[in-house]
């Protein structure tokens, strides 16, 4: 059966990092496909960002509230106006495939995908398919040495683009990219000037990240860091969800993200969470024999604090009735 | 979703990723209970899944019964009825108290 619903796109940043400007790009290229409804968030309330955006099917603005809180119910009703419209024609015309959600500066994308897949009519209609968040080169190690919600952003996304590449120096973009990767370590980057991609040299090993400064509202709890923890072969699946969600419940303010591949006898699960949040594992297309790399599948990697590292797989095993795993 | 009693809410549950066919999941539904009902025995709890009626029924030792929708419901409830969370990194679950 296909996955007739609709995709949505989250495109994240903290304030003037680029997102219209990338945004307005890629809609000029036909990035998105052509079936595309933009929706774009300002926290403030004057608009301007909407004026810029041309190239999309449909353009919807929410102004006046930041949508991952004070303007929820405007993204909820305007979501749901969009799924409404597409469901009066019939599968064979062509109808809307893709939403692009701009959110406003000021908004945490973890706190959207939690809104979408708690509202029951969102939930059957729009599956969230990429978190995308714009980062400054220029601004975005100070913003980060300063601000909680930009690297909250940092750790939502699966893919940054780095924006105004052109005008940052290579020693500062290459520190830049080692802290964002101790921030992020699943996320793909890439560079992008004008919203035209940019080509990134692979970052030199000696290039160490920016030591941010702990702050005020992560205290005790430690930095945010990624653990890998590999999943026994012929893992009992029912038995992993249990723990999953266990761990989600009692944890999820803590584990910021939770994203791997598991093999199933269904074939490979992609699992991916947004703290407490489990967006539908999709079904990935079997590898085959011999080619492509599958070396990364049944390892997961929990993105979090505020617990002991090694206690994650500790917990597994003995959850799933086997020894400790072995120390690394 | 059913009229009468608003179940199920969302399409299907992430747990039941890994189970294809009506079969499958009415199979990992009565595991998953099995092992609940294991997971929860510590806590004094009881964890029950008929296959006939959506949802899980969660018991205390004593014979109070609830019946709950997810599993995210299941921990909340839990806590409540256990008087704990219930938390995998809990160092008593982890043996190292």
């Amino acid at each position: 059966m296909t996955d007739t619903r609709l995709r949505l796109t989250i495109l994240g940043g903290y304030l003037g990092s680029g997102k219209t400007t990338w945004l307005r790009h890629q809609l000029h290229v036909g990035a998105f496909g052509s079936q595309v409804h933009v929706v774009v968030n300002e926290a403030a309330e004057v608009p301007v960002d909407d004026v810029l955006l041309i190239g999309a099917e449909g353009m919807t603005l929410l102004a006046g509230g930041c949508c991952c809180c004070a303007g929820r119910d405007d993204l909820i009703a305007a979501l749901r106006g969009l799924c409404d419209a597409r469901s009066r024609l019939s599968a064979d015309q062509p109808r809307l495939q893709r939403i692009v959600l701009e959110t406003s500066g000021l908004a945490d994308p973890g706190a959207i995908v939690a809104a979408i897949q708690g509202d029951p009519v969102l939930i059957n209609h729009i599956v969230v398919d990429e978190t995308i968040v714009a980062v400054d080169a220029l601004h975005a190690l100070a913003q980060l040495a300063t601000e909680p919600l930009g690297r909250r952003q940092v750790g939502a996304a699966d893919r940054l683009v780095l924006t105004k590449t052109d005008a940052c120096e290579t020693s500062a973009l290459d520190t830049l990219r080692a802290t964002l990767a101790t921030l992020n370590g699943h996320a793909t980057m890439s560079a992008a000037v004008l919203g035209e991609p940019m080509s990134l040299p692979p970052l030199s090993s000696d290039v160490g990240p920016f030591a941010l400064p702990a702050l005020s509202d992560e205290d005790a709890r430690g930095p945010i860091q990624p653990t890998q923890v590999a999943i026994p072969d012929g893992m009992d699946w029912s038995a992993f969800t249990l723990w999953l969600s266990a761990l989600l419940h009692a944890r999820g303010e803590d584990l910021v993200r939770v994203k791997g591949v598991v093999r199933t006898p269904a074939g490979r699960l992609l699992l991916q969470t947004v703290r407490k949040v489990v967006q539908s594992p999709e079904i990935l297309p079997e590898r085959e024999d011999g080619k492509g790399d599958d070396s990364n599948d049944n390892r997961i990697v929990f993105i979090g604090r505020g617990y002991r590292p090694p206690d994650l797989a500790r917990s597994l095993n003995r959850f799933l009735g086997l020894p400790p795993p072995k120390p690394q | 979703m059913c009229n009468a009693c608003g179940n199920p809410a969302a399409p299907g549950h992430w747990t039941e990723a890994g189970a294809a066919s009506p079969g499958d999941r009415l199979r990992a539904r009565f595991h998953r209970a099995a092992l609940l009902n294991s997971v929860l025995k510590p806590y004094g709890l009881t964890a029950h899944d008929g296959g006939v009626v959506p949802g899980i029924q969660l018991g205390t030792l004593s014979g109070a019964q609830t019946i709950v929708h997810n599993l995210e419901e299941v921990w909340d409830e839990a806590a409540r009825l256990a008087g704990q969370p219930i938390d995998p990194l809990d160092p008593r679950y982890l043996g190292d108290d």
